[in-house]
């Protein structure tokens, strides 16, 4: 049986946006089957066209942040997330937290799943790894 | 070393070396060997790891200066 690797995101900035999608592909690159799971405000990166931000006053650096990546080579979100689509990397939006933020099913970026938390928790009592982001 | 296809993932961090590596391997058959070289520090630990999580086998690896080389035969 193939290892799943389960992660939760409870926040939208920028490093926590990037983190789960670098761990995302890796995982989905070395075979596992990946499961990410948007809550809080963490659901406002599965919205489509976000352009996430640096947290607190962080935010105003963004920029240069995205800029430094773009040098070293390193993905922008968008390609991140097009790339963890490719390797088949599955996207949970937390139904709770829609109703809560007053997101609908079309903001969201194609081949998102709403789930609730049992579903989600269920997929993570099988998991080998689970990693909380927020 | 001998090598049947060679992935330059010279330049690129982590996790790109992986996911292309990854990729490269599909477009491989039984039995031949792939030669990737890296450039990231973190290739070092994170290629064996790979090979150990997938399968795949890691017959021989080097390093010169700051690359890597790495060759992995397909499972």
């Amino acid at each position: 049986m193939t290892d799943k690797f389960c992660m939760v995101v409870s926040e939208g900035t920028f490093d926590k946006a990037m983190m789960p999608l670098i761990m995302g592909n890796t995982a989905a690159s070395m075979g596992m089957e990946v499961h990410v799971f948007y809550t809080f405000f963490g659901l406002k990166l599965l919205k489509k066209g976000v352009k996430p931000k640096l947290p607190g006053m962080w935010r105003l650096f963004t920029g240069m942040m995205v800029k430094k990546m773009m040098k070293l080579k390193v993905p922008n979100y968008d390609e991140m997330m097009r790339q963890a689509r490719e390797l088949g990397v599955n996207f949970y939006a937390c139904s709770t937290s829609m109703s809560l933020m007053g997101v609908k099913k079309s903001d969201l970026v194609e081949g998102t799943k709403v789930l609730g938390a049992s579903k989600f928790l269920d997929l993570a009592a099988d998991s080998k790894v689970t990693l909380f982001i927020g | 070393m001998e090598k049947d296809a060679t992935l330059d993932a010279k330049g690129l961090m982590c996790p790109m070396p992986i996911v292309q590596l990854a990729k490269k391997m599909k477009e491989l058959t039984s039995g031949q060997v792939l030669e990737l070289v890296a450039d990231d520090v973190g290739a070092r630990e994170d290629v064996p790891a790979w090979c150990n999580r997938t399968g795949h086998q890691l017959v021989g690896q080097e390093e010169e200066g700051n690359v890597f080389r790495f060759y992995i035969k397909v499972k």
